[in-house]
């Protein structure tokens, strides 16, 4: 077809073609790469609010200054851990429960569908407040029932407790992100081949067998695709953070998307951010690069 | 005509976009000039209906159109500092000295409006007030409307429950280090139960625990001439100690000033650390009514303790200041409307609707000391205005001072409560905020 074009022709759908493509690249250049580039550019600058000095050029200042700050290397260790606990426990159980109902009949199919995917759709700010609630140290409902219970005697300040702070965050990250995956690992189980599963059933494989060689291997796509999006999700975890602890106690809560934030705009030191933005892309691109090699591999 | 008709659209789209990125008319199209004015929550100053009906009075005596935001505590800074950056910022912004003056002012941002005061102004206004607005170098960079200070409050029923009525002075709202304690106490033995707590979640509030802690023992926070901290007062070491090991007293990491208040409305609480007239006047949530918990129980608002009974309160300062957004009729136009609402005839209405008192004892022959003649919790709360102590929020390095308050009571709080960990604690973040 493109060979009976005449090169003017051609020309011309070329031209409209870039034409049209041109409202969306102004905005990508714009909206994205630009603020990357000046992002990577003022983390090598001593940027800040103050419109009575030039930023200055100070190369990687930030960036040793950053490996020596005891916030920082808190909020790093606080967002390996939650990106480390959340990611494999939102994978294995959002394939546990899609393999339990995706062979449900459409109505309660949907039914656990819209359960887990509810938390999702709903606001943020919602969800924490109802979480703040549940965790209060004076009249929150797990001290009441762990105290009717008899699990313990006294109030535990749930959110106020080094101890226990990261774990609850942890816990609500997990109700809020495994909404989007089970939704994922139902569609990808219901496109498994049925006659290879058939077939395997005939020759005598087992459950365990039909799943780890039939079926891993056909959704592998998709847990590669929740690996990586949950890792991102994880590593940038800050509106949980935000309205519930602002990185306390005693920085046992501190990620490090909170520190950037509170860096930034509350000391309005942006190119001291920047670094910190930077050394994350760093480590979630490494990191997805991983997980890309290992699905690859597998 | 496809082809046509395709460009034209990518043209559309180009130019839409295009838009997005030009000014906003510098003018209103009548001719006359239009100020964008910013406001936080300061009273009725957060409230739609109340400031246009100053606007438009002021529109119809000047001619200036004045086009109001309202912008909120949880993310008004990060508005602010947005338009900023973009050079987007308002003409005029109404706030305290730690943002006007030193934030925004202090990094260049702000007109100096130091020729708006002359001497008859600099003796009306209210002198902790004026000194606030003002930097070291002689700049103004607030002119301040209202004004008020911060105290602490009690459950009445409760405190005559407990038997610790006793140790109040309710007429003059007031009470001794001594007495605080055998209160709390008193209120503790009775009820067996958190009286108070040094919320410590975040920033929210915090005036309330600098106080606390600061007036118990005499203690300081800042440097006299606002140069540096002094957290590390062995008076405030003393102090937290004190807090520390009273039964009662808890540092609670998991909530804020304002989640303290409501814990307080709520009956949880026996005590609230963080008050001002505008918590006493509010009917709160269950509507039962201003000066009173959701219960119905009188609250009573108090002056944090001291070792003398005399109080050095945290003040409030409200008001008005000017980005420099470099049109020099705007600039006239905003110190016009300051001019309007803090020193006129019409100042009155400007204070009112802030639920606050005048930072000024007179406006162009208008006696404002009787503003709140007919409101009974408002002159009651004049009881206290005499106790405010020196505005210390405008000191260098603000920002990270008041992340470091928090950080340290979660610090002290997590402790064991010996005065070495609770030095060593206040040693590192005083050391944080001194930069």
């Amino acid at each position: 077809m493109t060979k009976t074009m005449s090169p003017r022709l051609r020309r011309q759908e070329n031209i409209s073609g870039y034409l049209f493509l041109l409202p969306s690249l102004v905005f990508f250049l714009g909206f994205v790469i630009y603020p990357m580039a000046m992002c990577i550019w003022t983390s090598f600058t001593d940027a800040n609010m103050n419109s009575n000095t030039a930023d200055r050029f100070i190369g990687f200042a930030n960036y040793v200054e950053l490996w020596q700050d005891p916030v920082f290397l808190k909020a790093l260790v606080n967002t390996i851990i939650i990106v480390v606990v959340s990611v494999p426990v939102v994978c294995i159980f959002s394939l546990w429960v899609a393999s339990a109902i995706y062979r449900m009949k459409e109505g309660p199919l949907s039914f656990f569908r819209v359960v887990f995917y509810l938390p999702v759709v709903t606001g943020s700010v919602a969800v924490t407040v109802v979480w703040k609630w549940m965790y209060n140290n004076y009249y929150g409902i797990f001290n009441y029932l762990l105290k009717g219970a008899g699990v313990i005697d006294k109030n535990i300040n749930w959110l106020g407790d080094p101890k226990y702070a990261l774990a609850c965050i942890i816990i609500i990250l997990l109700t809020t992100s495994v909404g989007q995956p089970i939704v994922l690992y139902v569609s990808a189980l219901s496109n498994v081949d049925q006659s290879l599963v058939e077939a395997a059933e005939v020759d005598g494989a087992t459950n365990t067998q039909v799943f780890w060689r039939i079926k891993w291997p056909q959704i592998m796509p998709t847990t590669l695709y929740i690996l990586i999006i949950t890792t991102i999700n994880s590593f940038q975890c800050f509106a949980l953070i935000q309205l519930l602890t602002s990185g306390g106690p005693n920085y046992a809560t501190e990620t490090v998307m909170y520190y950037i934030y509170y860096t930034a705009f509350k000391l309005y030191r942006f190119g001291y951010g920047n670094a910190m933005g930077v050394i994350l892309a760093i480590f979630i691109a490494a990191l997805s690069a991983v997980q890309f090699r290992l699905a690859k591999e597998d | 005509m496809k082809k046509i008709l395709a460009l034209l659209l990518a043209l559309v789209m180009i130019f839409a976009l295009a838009a997005c990125g030009q000014q906003a008319a510098p003018a209103a199209s009548s001719g006359t000039t239009e100020i964008t004015l910013w406001t936080y929550p300061i009273g009725n100053w957060g409230d739609e209906a109340t400031v246009k009906a100053l606007t438009d009075a002021f529109t119809a005596e000047t001619g200036i159109a004045v086009k109001v935001e309202y912008l909120t505590y949880a993310d008004g800074d990060d508005k602010v500092n947005t338009a900023i950056t973009a050079k987007q910022a308002p003409d005029l912004i109404m706030e305290g000295p730690e943002r006007l003056v030193a934030n925004w002012g202090a990094n260049g941002y702000m007109v100096d409006i130091s020729d708006m005061f002359d001497a008859t102004d600099k003796a009306e206004i209210n002198q902790s007030a004026l000194a606030a607005c003002f930097t070291a170098d002689g700049k103004a960079y607030e002119y301040p409307v209202v004004m008020t200070s911060h105290c602490m409050a009690i459950n009445y029923p409760a405190f005559v429950e407990a038997g610790a009525d006793q140790y109040i002075d309710k007429d003059t709202h007031t009470w001794t280090t001594e007495q605080f304690f055998k209160a709390v106490q008193a209120l503790y033995d009775k009820y067996g139960d958190t009286v108070g707590a040094l919320y410590c979640s975040g920033q929210g509030g915090d005036q309330g625990t600098r106080a606390l802690v600061n007036n118990l023992y005499g203690g300081t926070f800042t440097k006299a001439d606002h140069s540096g901290y002094t957290w590390d007062d062995p008076l405030n070491i003393k102090a937290l100690k004190a807090l520390y090991d009273q039964d009662g007293i808890a540092f609670d990491p998991s909530i804020n000033g304002g989640e303290e208040i409501a814990n307080f409305y709520n009956g949880v609480f026996k005590m609230a650390f963080c008050w001002n007239i505008a918590q006493q006047l509010n009917p709160n949530s269950a509507g039962t009514g201003a000066g009173l918990t959701a219960n119905g129980d009188e609250i009573v608002f108090m002056a944090f303790p001291s070792q003398d009974g005399v109080a050095k309160l945290q003040g409030g300062i409200w008001g008005f200041g000017i980005f420099d957004n470099g049109d020099a009729a705007k600039i006239e136009a905003a110190k016009t409307f300051i001019k309007y609402m803090c020193d006129s005839a019409h100042t009155v209405d400007a204070v009112r609707a802030s639920n606050f008192f005048a930072a000024r004892s007179a406006a162009e022959g208008t006696d404002l000391s009787g503003i709140w003649a007919d409101n009974e919790i408002m002159n009651e709360y004049t009881k206290l205005m005499p106790m405010l102590g020196d505005y210390y929020q405008v000191t260098t390095n603000w920002a990270a001072a008041r992340t470091a308050w928090w950080n340290v009571l979660q610090k002290v709080g997590a402790s064991d409560g010996s005065e070495a960990a609770i030095s060593a604690a206040v040693a590192e973040f005083c050391g944080q905020a001194n930069g």
